[in-house]
C-alpha cells in the first residue's frame, strides 16, 4: 500500500516536475526561484491528508499563487529600493522597452491572471481551468477574452514607447 | 504546446500576442536529491500540522470542560451536628460572676456543662466572699467547744470543696 504510493508519487514527480519547473521559470527571474516554487507547489501537494484529484490543477494554481506572491515581493523590494536610491527609473523603463511575459502577465488584474496562466501557459482546457477556479466555462472565455484584449493594448504601448 | 485556436476566434495568424502566449515549451529537470527532500519536507509538514490540529483540539476541549464543571452543582453536604452552640457560650460570661454566688443551687440549674465551665472561674470568689460570713458562724464555737467545730463542718460541706480553704484562713 505504501509502496505503491511512493511509486505514484514518484512518477507523478517525474511526469510533472520538468514542466511544472519550466512553466515558473518563464515567469520568474532565475532557475532558483523556478525550482524552489515547484517544489513548494509538490510540498503542499503531498503534505495535505485529503488526496487530490486533479494533481495536475492543483500543482499548478498552487504555482501560480506563489509566483504572483513572488511578483509581489519583487514589487516591494524594488519599491523599497526606489525609495532609498536616486536612480528611480532605470528599472521600469527598461521593463517597458522590453515587455516579458511575466511583465505582462503581471499587469492583469488576479482574476483574469490565473486562467491566462493556467490556459495558455499550463496548456491546460478551458474546461479544467474552468473547474479548478470554480467558475462557469463561459466565465472564464470572457476572462480569456478580456485578459486579451488587456494585454494586447499593454503591448501597443510598449511598442509604441520602444519606436 | 496546445494551439487553442478553436477556444481564441480573436488570436490571428499574425498577432504579437499569439507569439508571447505561445511560448515554446520549456523543462527544467530537477536537482539530485530534489524528490527526497520534497517528499521529507511534505511529511514534517503533515505531522506539524498533526501535532498543531492535536494540541489545538486539546486546548479547546479544555476550554469546554473546565468552566463546566467549575459551574456543576456540588453534591449535598451532610449536615454536621456542632460539637457546642456557638452563641450562648460566648457572650453571658460577665453576667454569671454576680449571681454565681450563691453557689451550688445555681450550678445545679445550669443547662449546659459549657456554661458551668465559664462559671466556674466566676464562681472563684465565692470561698473569698464566704468567709466573711463563715468566720462569724465559726468564730463563736471557737471560743471554747471542738463540738461546735463539729457542728459547724456540716454546713461548711453543703456550701462546697471551696469551704476549707476559709476555714484555714479564719484559724490564722
Amino acid at each position: 500500500m505504501k509502496g505503491s504510493r511512493e511509486k505514484a508519487a514518484s512518477e507523478l514527480f517525474a511526469a510533472l516536475y520538468p514542466s511544472l519547473a519550466g512553466w515558473c521559470r518563464r515567469l520568474v527571474d532565475d532557475d532558483g526561484t523556478a525550482h524552489e516554487i515547484a517544489s513548494e507547489a509538490f510540498t503542499r501537494l503531498w503534505s495535505r491528508w485529503t488526496a487530490v484529484a486533479e494533481p495536475r490543477g492543483f500543482l499548478y494554481v498552487t504555482a501560480a499563487n506563489l509566483v504572483r506572491d513572488h511578483w509581489r515581493k519583487l514589487e516591494r523590494e524594488r519599491r523599497a529600493v526606489r525609495r532609498a536610491t536616486a536612480e528611480a527609473a532605470v528599472g521600469p523603463r527598461n521593463e517597458q522597452a522590453d515587455p516579458s511575459v511575466r511583465l505582462l502577465v503581471q499587469s492583469l488584474p488576479g482574476r483574469l491572471r490565473v486562467p491566462i496562466l493556467l490556459h495558455y501557459y499550463a496548456d491546460m482546457p478551458i474546461r479544467e481551468v474552468a473547474a479548478l477556479t470554480g467558475r462557469k466555462e463561459g466565465t472564464i472565455k470572457a476572462d480569456l477574452h478580456a485578459a486579451r484584449e488587456l494585454l494586447r493594448a499593454h503591448l501597443r504601448r510598449s511598442l509604441d514607447h520602444t519606436l | 504546446m496546445i494551439t487553442h485556436s478553436d477556444d481564441d476566434p480573436d488570436f490571428g495568424p499574425d498577432d504579437p500576442l499569439a507569439v508571447i502566449m505561445r511560448p515554446p515549451a520549456e523543462y527544467l529537470s530537477p536537482p539530485p536529491g530534489r524528490y527526497e527532500a520534497i517528499r521529507r519536507g511534505a511529511a514534517r509538514r503533515r505531522l506539524l500540522r498533526a501535532a498543531a490540529g492535536t494540541a489545538v483540539a486539546c486546548a479547546v476541549g479544555a476550554l469546554f470542560v473546565l468552566p463546566l464543571r467549575s459551574a456543576a452543582p456540588e453534591a449535598p453536604v451532610s449536615p454536621v451536628v456542632p460539637l457546642a452552640p456557638p452563641s450562648p457560650a460566648s457572650s453571658p460570661p460577665a453576667e454569671p460572676t454576680p449571681s454565681a454566688s450563691p453557689g451550688p443551687a445555681d450550678r445545679g440549674s445550669g443547662g449546659s456543662g459549657l456554661g458551668d465551665r465559664t462559671s466556674a472561674p466566676s464562681t472563684a470568689p465565692v470561698p473569698t466572699a464566704r468567709p466573711s460570713g463563715v468566720p462569724t458562724f465559726t468564730r463563736v464555737p471557737s471560743a471554747g467547744q471542738d463540738s461546735a467545730t463539729a457542728t459547724a463542718r456540716p454546713s461548711a460541706a453543703r456550701t462546697g470543696a471551696a469551704v476549707p480553704t476559709p476555714a484555714r484562713g479564719t484559724q490564722r
